[in-house]
Order: C-alpha cells, then sequence, then structure tokens
C-alpha cells in the first residue's frame, strides 16, 4: 500500500495540477483558434497548438515540481518519518512507490491535456497527426524528466517543509533563465520539451523525423542518474 | 479477590502479592481448593507485570500453599504443611501484634515502629 | 520461547559532528519481561533507539534486535516484521482517516489480530472516520498504540508511550502492555515517568551519558538499596562508612545518612560498632536511586 500512500499525499496537488493544465491548454487554444484566420492554411496556424505545447511544457515542469515534494525528508520534518520508517520495507522500495506515483503522474499529467487540446482544435476542424501528438508528449516526458529527477533529488537532500520546493523552484528559474540564450538553448531540457526549432519544418513547424533518440536517451539518463543519487542519499541518510 | 499493591513503597510486588494470598488464606477469604485468577487475568486487574503474578505464584508454589495445575491455573492447598505454616504465621502474628501495641503504649509512632523492625530485619541472623 | 536477549548491543556509538550521543553503549534486554529504559533528556535514549530500529546508523559498534544485525539494511527490515514501534512524536499520516490508518499498517503484517484491533477500536472511542490531522494529541497516541498492539509484535518498543495520556488513558495503556506481555510481547520503553515504571517494569535500564549506568531487576534493587540514616554522639569520620555498596555518606551535625546499594548489613555492623546511638534502615524508591545514579559527582 506504499504506492497508495504516495497517492494520497500527492492527491491535491495532483487534482489541481490537472484540472489547472487542462483548463489552461484547451483555454489557450480555444482562444487562440478565435483568433485565426480561417482562411489561414498551414503552417502558420500549426502554431496554435505548439505554442499551447510550449506553455502546457511550462506549466508541466512547474506542477511536476510541486508534485515531487514531499518524501521522507518532508516527513522528518512534519513528523510522521519515524512511523514510516518502522515499517518493514526498505527505503528504496519507499522511493520507488513514490517515484512510480510520481512517473504515472507525469505521464498522465501530459497525455490528458493534449487531448483536451486536441478535442478543442477538433472541434474547429484542426487536426493534429497523432504521431505528431505522440511526437510532442516524447520530447516533453524526455526532457521533463530531467525536471522530475531534479525535484526528487532536492526533496531528498533540503530539509524544511517548504524549503525544499522554493529551491526546487528556484533551479527551474535558474534553467529557464540561464540556458534561455540561443546559443545554450542546446543544453536546456526545457527548450528541448518544446520542440526544437532545428527539428520543425519551417513552413509546416510541425517536427520532423527521424526522432532524436539519442537526445532523448541523453535526458533520460540524467534523469535516471539524479534518481539514483536521490535514492543513495535517502539511503545513507540518519533520521 | 482484593489485592491491593503498593509499588512506592520500596518492597518488591511479588512479595507484597505472596504476602497479600497468605493472608488471605489465613483469615478464610480464600479456602482450600479455590482457585485463584490466572497470571494473565491478575496481571491485567491489579496492572503489574505478568512476571510479577507468575513469580509470586511459583514462589507460593514451592512453599506448598498453592498447587500450579497446567492449563487449569492456580489453587489453594490447606495442606497439612501449610496449614502449620499458617498457624505459625498466626502465632507470630499476636505477638507481632502485642509488641506493636506495647510500643504504641510507651509513646512510640507507627513510622519509628516501622523502622525499628526494618533495621531488625536487616541485621544478620 | 525463546531465552536469547531481545536486544542486545555491545560498545555502541554515535557520534554527531563532535557531540557524541552514545558512546560505548553496552546492554541485553531479557525476552518476555517488561524492561524500562530511564535516562535524562538528552542521555541517548532516543538515538539508541533509532539505532536499534534501523532510522540512524551507528558510528561503530555492534548489536542485534531478535538475532537480527544492526546496520545490516536487509536484516533491518527483517526484524521490523516482528518489532512495532511507537515514537514520542507518533505524527502518523495526516491526510488519512483511522480506518485507512489502520488498512494501511495491516497491509504489512499479515499476523494482524483483528480482535485486538476491535477491542482497542471500542475502548480507546477512535472515531473511524476522522482524519488523522483533526484528531487530538491523546487520540493519536491512542491510534499509534492500537496499530503496534494489533500486530502482537515479539518486541513492543515505547518511547515515552504515556506522553500526552489523561490518566485513563495511561491506565488503559498500561493494562495493554501489561496483557500484551502476558501473551509472550516482549516491551522494552523509555519513559519519564517513574511511578508507571515502579508498577509494572521487571527490570531498568538506565543510561546516562551515552552509557549504561545501571542494569537490573526492579525487584533486585527494592531489595539491595537502602537508606541508613545513623545518629551517633561523636560521629566517626566518613571514611570507616565506605564499604563496598555504599554510594554515598552525608553527615551533618549528629547524624549520619548513608545510601547503599547493597550491603547495608555490613554497614548495620559498623555502625554499631562505632556505638551509633540509633541506627534506621529504610527502602529507597526508584525515583531517589535514579536521581542518585544521574546526578554529577
Amino acid at each position: 500500500m506504499l504506492w497508495y500512500k504516495a497517492w494520497l499525499e500527492t492527491r491535491p496537488r495532483y487534482v489541481i495540477s490537472l484540472v489547472g493544465l487542462v483548463f489552461l491548454s484547451s483555454l489557450l487554444v480555444f482562444s487562440k483558434e478565435r483568433q485565426v484566420d480561417p482562411r489561414m492554411v498551414g503552417g502558420d496556424y500549426n502554431l496554435v497548438l505548439i505554442e499551447a505545447h510550449m506553455a502546457l511544457a511550462t506549466l508541466w515542469v512547474l506542477a511536476v515540481t510541486l508534485l515531487m515534494m514531499g518524501g521522507l525528508v518532508r516527513e522528518h520534518a512534519a513528523g510522521s518519518s519515524s512511523f514510516t520508517l518502522a515499517l518493514p520495507v526498505s527505503r528504496r522500495r519507499l522511493m520507488a512507490a513514490r517515484i512510480g506515483v510520481g512517473v504515472m503522474q507525469g505521464i498522465t499529467l501530459a497525455v490528458i491535456p493534449w487531448c483536451a487540446m486536441a478535442a478543442v482544435a477538433s472541434i474547429f476542424g484542426r487536426t493534429f497527426s497523432i504521431p505528431q501528438i505522440l511526437f510532442h508528449i516524447l520530447v516533453l516526458l524526455s526532457g521533463g524528466s530531467a525536471f522530475f529527477a531534479m525535484a526528487l533529488l532536492v526533496s531528498s537532500l533540503v530539509e524544511g517543509e517548504y524549503t525544499s520546493p522554493v529551491v526546487s523552484f528556484g533551479i527551474v528559474f535558474a534553467v529557464l533563465i540561464e540556458l534561455g540564450d540561443a546559443k545554450l538553448a542546446r543544453f536546456s531540457p526545457l527548450i528541448f520539451m518544446f520542440g526544437l526549432d532545428e527539428h520543425r519544418d519551417k513552413r509546416t513547424h510541425l517536427l520532423l523525423g527521424p526522432i532524436p533518440w539519442l537526445q532523448v536517451a541523453i535526458w533520460v539518463s540524467l534523469a535516471l542518474l539524479l534518481m539514483w543519487t536521490a535514492v543513495k542519499v535517502i539511503e545513507r541518510r540518519d533520521f | 479477590m482484593f489485592f491491593r499493591l503498593n509499588s512506592t513503597n520500596g518492597q518488591p510486588l511479588y512479595l507484597q502479592l505472596m504476602q497479600q494470598i497468605r493472608h488471605a488464606a489465613e483469615t478464610g477469604a480464600l479456602q482450600d481448593g479455590d482457585q485463584l485468577p490466572g497470571i494473565r487475568t491478575l496481571a491485567e486487574r491489579l496492572v503489574v507485570s505478568p512476571n510479577t503474578v507468575a513469580k509470586a505464584y511459583s514462589e507460593l508454589e514451592h512453599e506448598g500453599l498453592l498447587e500450579l495445575r497446567h492449563g487449569s491455573g492456580a489453587f489453594l492447598i490447606i495442606s497439612r504443611r501449610s496449614r502449620a505454616l499458617t498457624n505459625r504465621v498466626q502465632v507470630a502474628r499476636k505477638k507481632v501484634e502485642g509488641l506493636v501495641e506495647e510500643l504504641r503504649e510507651s509513646g512510640l509512632l507507627n513510622e519509628e515502629i516501622r523502622r525499628l523492625f526494618e533495621t531488625a530485619l536487616v541485621l544478620p541472623a | 520461547m525463546s531465552h536469547a536477549p531481545v536486544i542486545q548491543v555491545h560498545e555502541l556509538k554515535k557520534s554527531f559532528g563532535r557531540v557524541d550521543a552514545v558512546c560505548g553503549l553496552n546492554m541485553s534486554v531479557a525476552p518476555n519481561r517488561i524492561t524500562a529504559f530511564l535516562g535524562l533528556n538528552g542521555a541517548g535514549k532516543s538515538t539508541t533507539i533509532k539505532m536499534l530500529l534501523g532510522m540512524i546508523a551507528p558510528s561503530s559498534g555492534e548489536g542485534t534486535v531478535l538475532g537480527r544485525r544492526l546496520g545490516d539494511p536487509a536484516e533491518s527490515v527483517d526484524m521490523r516484521k516482528y518489532v512495532a514501534y511507537v515514537s514520542e512524536q507518533q505524527h502518523l499520516y495526516d491526510y488519512m482517516t483511522v480506518e485507512q490508518m489502520i488498512r494501511f499498517t495491516k497491509s504489512f503484517h499479515p499476523g494482524w489480530h483483528g480482535e485486538i484491533e476491535q477491542k482497542l477500536l471500542r475502548t480507546y472511542e477512535l472515531p473511524l472516520n476522522r482524519k488523522v490531522g483533526a484528531l487530538s494529541k491523546g487520540m493519536r497516541r491512542k491510534l499509534a498504540l492500537l496499530l503496534a498492539f494489533a500486530r502482537k509484535p515479539e518486541l513492543l518498543i515505547l518511547d515515552e508511550p504515556s506522553d500526552s495520556l489523561d490518566p485513563i488513558g495511561i491506565e488503559q495503556l498500561l493494562e495493554s502492555m501489561v496483557a500484551q506481555c502476558s501473551e509472550g510481547t516482549s516491551i522494552f520503553f523509555s519513559s519519564h515517568q517513574i511511578a508507571e515504571v515502579e508498577r509494572v517494569a521487571d527490570d531498568v535500564c538506565v543510561i546516562h551519558k551515552g552509557r549504561l549506568v545501571m542494569n537490573g531487576s526492579l525487584d533486585d534493587l527494592r531489595q539491595s538499596y537502602r537508606q541508613i540514616d545513623l545518629v551517633f554522639n561523636a560521629v566517626p569520620d566518613e571514611v570507616e562508612f565506605r564499604l563496598p555498596g555504599v554510594e554515598r555518606i552525608s553527615t551533618q551535625g549528629h547524624q549520619m545518612r548513608i545510601f547503599a546499594s547493597g550491603n547495608s548489613e555490613a554497614v548495620v555492623e559498623r555502625a554499631r560498632a562505632f556505638y551509633a546511638s540509633s541506627i534506621d534502615v529504610a527502602p529507597i524508591g526508584l525515583r531517589e536511586i535514579f536521581l542518585e545514579r544521574v546526578k554529577e559527582n
């Protein structure tokens, strides 16, 4: 029932995030659709969904950072860590449950809003092909995994119930600002989540194949490394 | 069975319990063949460790006052030996009561009398 | 039933930076008994307990709990299947209801005793559908105790269990402890409430400044510790009374007060040899024995 516990702990934040993301991204698509000249064709039109995707990606990062607040260090500040640590489970299993629930939440927070956006667009007769949608979700999740893992690591290192998310958000903003510069864009996971311009067709603005598996692998590997570090930190800590 | 144990007076609880069971046997509150409460029941009732009750019962079994039947509980035996013991205790009690009365009449307070007995008990035989 | 000690530690040490919380603790706790763990605040009780449970890693030294080694994570996890712990803070999960907490805890322990759970729910009057965060401190403490007792563990470790309980709650707690011990559970509890310890403890371990300074059965302590008050016309030198077992001597005017952990017969003999005009031997309660042990020497 460790997964159930992790779910209950994050449920309010998850629900708010999901509702917020679905609402905001749908609203964005809806309002831009209204503004777009129906005679516009092709490329410039696709920008609507792409801009919505970028907004979604940014909000997704904030939501996931908020969701990954928690864990044993926070429980220690709140007072329930001695109960959790007295359970006959390893710290690794505790972390696995938190990561597992977080991953599922992260995926649904990308897929469900995208479905909503596509639904809104189709009201106006616009469609995005499924491969395109999946391509966008893939880059969102793979770049996003780095933020996810970073938030997990911060929550394992930083004491204090509220200090941890402050530090995490600080790092997110630092990444946004420092790596927003065009030259460093390649190193920014967020820019990758947006879908790099170099991968886009100049005219249609759609993402072109082939799928950048190497970069996906790099971001995911970085995430795995950070997660492994977080697990090690928790295993060695005195509570 | 009404027992009362005092945990702050420095006397081991199992000894107090033993004394009170013996007293119950002497006064007839417990009669030959009567069953005492089980260890767990008595421990919960008195709110003392079951080891205390177990030790009291075990010591009394050694003295021959109780018979511990495995599975059924502790039963009082007024055997000839324990009857003799009881008689001796009764005689001794009368002596002690007489002495205490004397000491009181000579002006000593209860606490002082108690201390004197304690001291005397500590002296080697 | 096994006779191996339920807890055994050897030269256990823990330092936090330059502070030595536990400095070479040697302790052995017998099975099927109620053992009290006494010590002043900061003496190292909580740190020791956390090391036993695998929450803190010892700096050095070794030990076992129910035969499983300290410091080995896998053995520690196994040990926790048989050891229940109620900590001082016991915050539990604010966002779960009482019913969810029970279901959650139950899922880890196949040997859960539903009848104990039901009985304690009634005795403690715990509202099943209320969130833990909305319970009073006393109710939370009772819930924590229920979660430990319903497991009927082999070993129960309690840290200040009567904290935040009213007198009825304390009676219920002591009754439950005694009942669990009757059914084979060994109990190791730390407490500041000497009165409760005197009622239910079989053995007492006293920790002071990170080391064990007393370890024995309460019965033995009660039978050996004595306060001996002597009156002399001519008070002899205190040195004459520094016999084995004598812990402290104080002289005032014609009076000498001796605090002895044993061997009081020898003291009384010596007193007579010096023609004491009055000899008074009285037993000493646990509170004084404890305070004597932990006062600055």
